[in-house]
């Protein structure tokens, strides 16, 4: 279990060495490195905390839907109940199969966390604040002469979507190699609907991206926000924003879609095996990968910092950003709770028959319109 | 910089040793994807953003999970070590002395190095402004559909007969088993 956490740890630790890499082209490399530390450090806090809360908004949210109260014994209204469920997880027997991969079943639950965790680097929630120096960031420009360019995001990457999408196709390798280092057939099965799944609903989330993607004319994800100044992509992307917040429902593998788990059938799929801490790694990882789904749909189509109405300041950007976020969530909970899950052919149908068409007229429409606009 | 470096060079090293000394094709498989997930890493220092995320999503992220798919379904089971004296290992040394001859007499073509360690180069048809950004999107997207608009189309079509081929394979399995 101690090796669980400390390979999260690490992994996790690596954050800052990436964002280091990505911001190194200013001359200050220590004060960069520093900024970087402080940045990672601050994200994984912000992130574990959300991932822990976002347990109780989702038994809450369910609840409520159920016509019951939900957790309210833990602390006032049920608020300590997450720290209570991490003890809980963390002192919980790690029981483990025989016949298993000694290595790769304790790698492949940290593989979830972090992949969750790296995901999260490239995605701005404020714009870039220039620090001392003559002439703020300008809205495009994002440079500062003389001062220091702070950037909200922890890696300013000018393929900072693309960067996302890789970390994301990565992810696949932790529930495929956790459920077969389980030697056990549930686990297997699991993972290997999640992975046919998760690649396919990548080509579609892949698909649907390019949208916004083509109406701001980069890759760079500050410079996507930049383009909704006048109009969120929502407004000019419906589809696309229907088919993101679809396959990005998938890609967490969350009820309608979460066919590698399916309890009715599979035990509990690709982390039967996994108990303690090992689940917990999953757990929070999938949370998380729910915080980063609505925040690059924030971010592509809701137009990311920016107030909701122009009269709100613009200088409350985090705010403004979590509020969306906020919102998603409680949609992608609401569907949870509303729609029962698909059966297997269909869910492989959906992706490939009805997504992946769709995205690609998506595409070609767009890059009409753009090359005559 | 150097630092980074050295620990993503390492690791790549390392990935790539242990490609051929895993005693297990599962291992030799992910030790090939930490020595992919390393040269992105390289990518990334030497600014070619875009390079580096396409490595990981193409190679790391496809690639390889059909790699890792078929070697764990299948189960190859532990190999058996390499004997030194086998043939196949003095093929492979050759192989690697002979493309450590090619790199480094492409590294230094038209490149003079001075006692001070400099580089020294002749300046190729790309302009110094153009090479500064050279692993940005824009710039690769524009050279990809003009100067190299052709190889472009060409890798296509490979893509495409491979495709076709996927196709026929897999309906002239369909049909086999139907009958």
């Amino acid at each position: 279990m101690i090796a669980v956490v400390g390979w999260g740890a690490v992994v996790g630790g690596l954050q800052p060495l990436v964002a280091a890499i990505g911001s190194a082209g200013g001359v200050n490399v220590p004060l960069t490195f520093l900024i970087a530390l402080v940045k990672g450090v601050l994200i994984l806090f912000v992130l574990l905390t959300t991932a822990a809360y976002l347990v109780l908004a989702e038994r809450k949210v369910s609840a409520r839907i159920q016509l019951r109260l939900g957790p309210n014994r833990v602390g006032p209204a049920g608020l300590l109940q997450p720290a209570a469920d991490a003890v809980k997880l963390i002192f919980k027997e790690a029981s483990a199969p025989e016949g298993r991969d000694r290595f790769l079943f304790e790698l492949a639950p940290a593989l979830a966390a972090a992949m969750a965790l790296f995901a999260f680097a490239t995605i701005p929630i404020n714009q870039t604040i220039c620090i001392g120096g003559h002439g703020g960031a300008g809205p495009l420009s994002q440079t500062c002469p003389g001062g220091l360019a702070l950037h909200w995001d922890l890696a300013h990457l000018n393929i900072g979507l693309l960067f996302i999408l890789a970390i994301t196709s990565v992810g696949v390798y932790s529930i495929f190699l956790g459920g077969w280092a389980s030697n056990s057939k549930y686990a297997l099965l699991g993972a290997l609907r999640s992975s046919a799944q998760l690649i396919s609903y990548e080509m579609a989330v892949s698909f649907a991206v390019i949208g916004p993607v083509l109406l701001a004319g980069s890759l760079d994800l500050e410079k996507v926000v930049h383009a909704q100044h006048s109009l969120w992509f929502v407004f000019l992307q419906p589809l696309a924003f229907l088919l993101y917040l679809t396959a990005g429902l998938a890609e967490t593998n969350r009820l309608p879609f979460d066919l590698p788990e399916a309890e009715g059938e599979l035990g509990a799929g690709y982390h039967t095996e996994m108990a303690g801490m090992r689940f917990g790694m999953y757990f929070v990882g999938e949370y998380i990968n729910m915080v980063t789904v609505a925040a690059i749909a924030t971010t592509l189509f809701l137009g990311g910092w920016m107030a909701p109405v122009f009269f709100l300041p613009n200088w409350l950007g985090p705010i403004w950003f979590f509020a969306k976020v906020g919102l998603l969530i409680f949609i992608m909970l609401w569907v949870r709770w509303t729609y029962p899950r698909l059966r297997y052919d269909r869910l492989m149908q959906l992706g490939w028959k009805v997504l992946l068409p769709l995205g690609l007229a998506n595409i070609a429409v767009t890059a009409v319109f753009v090359a005559l606009r | 910089m150097t630092a980074i470096f050295g620990v993503a060079a390492g690791i790549a090293f390392l990935g790539a040793l242990g490609v051929v000394v895993a005693r297990r094709t599962l291992y030799s498989a992910l030790a090939l994807i930490v020595n992919m997930l390393a040269l992105a890493v390289l990518f990334l220092l030497l600014d070619a953003q875009f390079l580096a995320a396409v490595q990981v999503i193409v190679y790391t992220g496809a690639v390889m999970v059909l790699f890792v798919f078929i070697i764990a379904l299948l189960s190859p089971g532990a190999q058996e070590r390499l004997n030194p004296l086998e043939l196949r290992l003095i093929v492979g040394v050759c192989a690697a002395l002979l493309f450590t001859v090619v790199v480094v007499r492409l590294t230094l073509n038209g490149i003079t190095v001075t006692p001070s360690g400099h580089f020294h180069g002749t300046i190729g048809p790309f302009a110094p402004s153009l090479v500064d950004r050279h692993g940005q999107v824009e710039v690769l997207g524009e050279q990809l559909f003009t100067t190299f608009l052709l190889p472009f189309e060409v890798t296509s079509l490979l893509l495409l007969v491979a495709a076709v081929g996927a196709v026929h394979l897999a309906r002239g399995h369909g049909r086999r088993a139907s009958q």
